[in-house]
């Protein structure tokens, strides 16, 4: 009798299959749903000819112009990708998740938890509008 | 007329917790009907500014689903010696609920487009990168809101995890009937408290410094100031789950686990009160 019960709460062969078979549905279906199409590049267009104080804050990233030399920094914070804030007084991005600090110039972080540097977006500077272009 | 005295052993916690869920579905339809996660802030901000009644129904639905989860809490604390008859999977399948009701309180954040939404959106994806091996393809199926903005955060939100709530609550659910016409005054307090008490809304400031996170999130927040997001967000949490499901009552060492978890409670009571004074 025991021999019976142990038997019946085996699967069959056709259910075995069945099982296996579903299982490998859920392949296709991760690759699909996983599938990451590549974000296409957006220009951003800044028509100011001269920023104010050297510096312009948009919504994804700042853009420098002084000292001869033009760079845009990213806003998303490199620890886990919180919107920085930019202090003009002292030429710092700060995190206001977990007040990481970054080097405006050269996007390092001075100050944890982050540890990876800013990423710069290429800037075309232009002589007619729009004046800046950059690259995000 | 005598008033009978008032006992809170009497409270029907989980009674009261599924008329917050009720309340919490209802009013989530009638929000769903301005919403637009095409464009979360300015549809929400849109909803408490301009749809009549808006700021109602949006208070209704976060107070409701704050009372959901809160209630939930005080019904596990409450019923936990009577839950010694379940078995193993049924323990699990009903304590289950409680990181799923955590989710979709997250992902209700997340959808408000604002500051805290929108921060707590780009954490939670960068401590599912952080997991080994499935961390890319569980951001891609759970959060992706980076790419693909908050469309898999509102399918989640309305969808995906109310149906795994209703799968591990279902036979619970269809042992104790409720009767809502016995909760009145729970209704009309929810109605009433919503009327005065707006749902909370941050709108991006320059020169913020500080961003406080989800109430029931800033001991995590704390903590990952200070450790790695696997170990802050990921196994942090999960040790609490685990103990959680081992501690089935009338099990072996379940009071070894029931320590732990309170422990636990305490610690992050502590984070929690230190990020919230920064």
């Amino acid at each position: 009798m025991t021999r019976i019960l142990k038997a019946r709460n085996r699967w069959s062969r056709r259910e075995l299959m069945a099982f296996l078979g579903s299982l490998a549905l859920l392949y296709p279906i991760c690759r699909f749903a996983s599938f990451r199409v590549p974000r296409k590049p957006v220009p951003v267009n800044i028509s100011k000819p001269v920023l104010t104080n050297g510096f312009l804050v948009s919504s994804d990233f700042v853009l420098f112009d002084r000292d001869g030399k033009t760079w845009a920094l990213s806003r998303k914070c490199t620890h886990l990708g919180c919107k920085l804030t930019y202090h003009e007084d002292n030429d710092i991005f700060e995190c206001p998740c977990h007040q990481s600090q970054f080097n405006a110039e050269t996007g390092e972080a001075i100050r944890g938890p982050a540890v990876k540097p800013l990423v710069f977006y290429p800037v075309e500077k232009r002589e007619s509008d729009p004046f800046y272009v950059v690259i995000t | 007329m005598t008033l009978a005295p008032f006992s809170w052993k009497e409270i029907k916690w989980g009674a009261w917790a599924l008329i917050s869920l009720y309340v919490s579905l209802l009013s989530g339809i009638v929000v769903g009907l301005q919403y637009d996660y095409m464009t979360p802030f300015y549809s929400t901000t849109a909803i408490d500014l301009l749809v009549p009644y808006g700021r109602f129904f949006r208070s209704l639905h976060f107070y409701s689903s704050q009372f959901f989860l809160l209630f939930s809490c005080v019904h596990l604390a409450a019923v936990y010696w009577k839950s010694e008859k379940l078995n193993y999977g049924e323990w699990i399948q009903l304590t289950a609920t409680l990181p799923i009701i955590l989710f979709l309180l997250f992902t209700g954040y997340i959808l408000r487009g604002d500051n805290t939404g929108a921060s707590a959106g780009l954490i939670a994806e960068s401590i599912i990168h952080e997991i080994p091996f499935l961390g890319e393809i569980l951001n891609d199926l759970l959060f992706s809101v980076s790419d693909n903005g908050l469309r898999k955060v509102y399918v989640h939100h309305v969808i995906t995890f109310d149906f795994l709530l209703l799968l591990c609550a279902w036979n619970h659910l269809r042992i104790y009937r409720v009767n809502v016409g016995d909760y009145r005054l729970l209704l009309a307090a929810m109605l009433i408290f919503s009327i005065f008490i707006s749902a909370p809304l941050e709108p991006e400031q320059l020169g913020i410094t500080y961003i406080a996170g989800p109430w029931f999130f800033l001991g995590l927040q704390e903590l990952l100031r200070y450790f790695h997001p696997l170990i802050a967000g990921v196994a942090v949490p999960g040790v609490f789950l685990i103990a959680l499901f081992a501690a089935r009552p009338g099990k072996d060492r379940m009071n070894v686990f029931l320590l732990g978890m309170f422990l636990w409670l305490l610690i992050y009571a502590v984070l929690s009160c230190i990020a919230l004074l920064r």
